[in-house]
């Protein structure tokens, strides 16, 4: 299973770099359809606004409300597979700097630093090896979680998506009616949370494929190893990450607790609704810690290419 | 700067390696500020909703709690569009990053630096950015507006709700575009890579 994971982001050693992949492609076209769907929500939206008929314009609302969170379930799916995408491309970006660095490489002004040693760089500090530093835990999970992540909540969000269209059919049967659009809502924000969980171990992926490759590069040139400790902001990035998760999963339960009845679900519903929101806000933060920490990662990278081309180390 | 042609890319050429276009380097200054308003937004906004789940089970006035949820969504909203705000300026940083790295290594190889133009989804990215961005925060605006209105007996909580339907739809298109308009961002990556490796070669060929 983790190997057929990992073959999908990991192109063989020594492919051509040339010709298109078709994630992008894909990744766009799901953004399209997702956005679209997000259209048609709106114009229900405007239509229950304007309706005379209070139970219509509820009805209305309970299917807008399932055909949104798909919408932008969906979107994030295209995400995902630009991702898939952006992870294949490091790999050949890989394959292009091992082959090319030989030829761009300074003779050594013999200044080589020691294996163990610590050393601060504009990027942080970093730690120096003789070969390949062992993979971190969080970069071992990032790698196999992302795909079970994003199709339980891909299931969750068609689900909550089929649960909104009961919803809308048991509007003005109170009991039933409040049952299914907790289910409804519970589910589908189940569903963005693994969605977004799912997008975040790809970026964990993404820079564990940095750190990596980056070493490789460096071993093949026959240098020694600098690997950049684990910045804070990649530290932020898992707290946020987790927590969001968490706050995803609670807010799943307490829903399912309104649905098997509560006094009072009017209250409830006013303050589970934005507690599901603030359980993605804190998933979307910490994906923004994930892209600082690859956008540093980068910077340290290309900072050693330029050094191994211009001193030879 | 002159333009020409690698690979079938459309590239910017320079002698010198250039430094991050404006769009990359408010990238790098403005994701911290935009995170940080992301978790006030998101933290205010939480906490007007239990303010307004205790004011539904006391039994306070309608126009209370209907004014309420117009500000509490207001609020988290202000999160939503600041947390896209920075993931799309972190994603400026990171083809910022490879903008600045990949000419640096160009030039202490000695060659004339080729940097990739800017690509079409690229400049779709930013306008969907922007065009996210406005329709969230209009709507938020009119939230407040509303929220202001209802409670001060102008409008009535009947009135209130309507807009509020109206503008839930206008708020989930605006999320909708800006998640498409990251993707774009993220797209322009495969690019900008998928240049990288090719030049990269193409440098050690011309040793």
């Amino acid at each position: 299973m983790a190997a057929t994971i990992r073959s999908l982001t990991r192109p063989a050693h020594g492919a051509d770099n040339r010709p298109h992949t078709k994630h992008r492609t894909l990744g766009l076209a799901l953004g399209l359809v997702g956005v679209v769907l997000v259209l048609i929500a709106l114009v229900g939206n405007i239509s229950a606004a304007n309706a005379t008929n209070e139970a219509s314009a509820a009805q209305t609302l309970a299917w807008t409300f399932g055909l949104t969170v798909l919408g932008f379930g969906t979107v994030k799916f295209g995400i995902a597979v630009i991702l898939v995408g952006i992870l294949v491309r490091l790999w050949l970006r890989v394959d292009s700097v091992e082959a090319s660095l030989p030829a761009l490489r300074a003779a050594s002004d013999g200044n080589q630093l020691t294996a163990g040693q610590s050393i601060s760089t504009a990027f942080g500090p970093a730690v120096i090896s003789t070969g390949q530093p062992k993979p971190l835990t969080i970069h071992r999970m990032a790698g196999t979680m992302w795909a079970p992540m994003l199709a339980m909540g891909a299931m969750a969000l068609v689900a909550g998506f089929v649960l909104s269209l009961v919803w809308s059919a048991q509007v003005g049967n109170d009991e039933s009616a409040v049952a299914a659009s907790a289910w409804t809502q519970g589910l589908q924000f189940l569903g963005e949370g693994f969605l977004l969980s799912g997008i975040s171990f790809l970026l964990g992926s993404i820079l564990a494929s940095l750190r990596e490759g980056g070493a490789s590069v460096q071993e093949s040139v026959g240098i020694v190893v600098q690997t950049l400790k684990m910045p804070g902001t990649a530290k932020i990035f898992v707290v946020l990450m987790m927590t969001g998760l968490m706050v995803s999963i609670t807010q799943f339960v307490l829903y399912l607790v309104v649905a098997a009845g509560v006094d009072n679900p009017g209250a409830w519903f006013a303050w589970l609704g934005p507690f599901r929101e603030l359980g993605l806000g804190l998933l979307l933060s910490g994906i923004v810690m994930a892209l600082v920490t690859i956008g540093n990662v980068l910077g340290f990278q290309f900072h050693r290419i330029r050094e191994i081309c211009a001193v030879g180390r | 700067m002159a333009t020409a042609t690698f690979d079938g890319f459309k590239v910017d050429e320079f002698d010198r390696a250039p430094d991050m276009n404006l769009p990359q380097k408010l990238g790098t200054r403005l994701w911290l500020p935009m995170w940080i308003m992301a978790l006030m937004g998101f933290g205010v906004g939480f906490l007007l909703a239990i303010v307004r789940a205790d004011a539904i089970a006391t039994g306070s006035a309608e126009t209370t709690i209907a004014s309420l949820g117009h500000v509490q969504a207001g609020f988290m909203f202000i999160g939503f569009a600041s947390v896209f705000a920075a993931i799309s300026l972190a994603i400026a940083r990171i083809l910022g990053a490879f903008r600045t790295g990949g000419s640096s290594v160009q030039e202490v190889t000695g060659n004339r630096v080729q940097v990739l133009a800017m690509p079409r989804m690229a400049k779709a990215f930013i306008v969907g950015m922007m065009m996210a961005m406005m329709l969230i925060v209009i709507a938020v605006i009119i939230h407040f507006v509303v929220g202001a209105s209802v409670a001060s007996g102008a409008t009535s909580v009947a009135d209130g709700n309507q807009a509020f339907e109206i503008l839930d739809g206008v708020r989930r298109l605006g999320v909708g575009i800006y998640l498409f308009s990251i993707a774009l961002g993220l797209g322009t990556i495969i690019t900008v890579l998928k240049f990288q490796a090719s030049k990269i070669r193409s440098l050690a060929r011309n040793v």
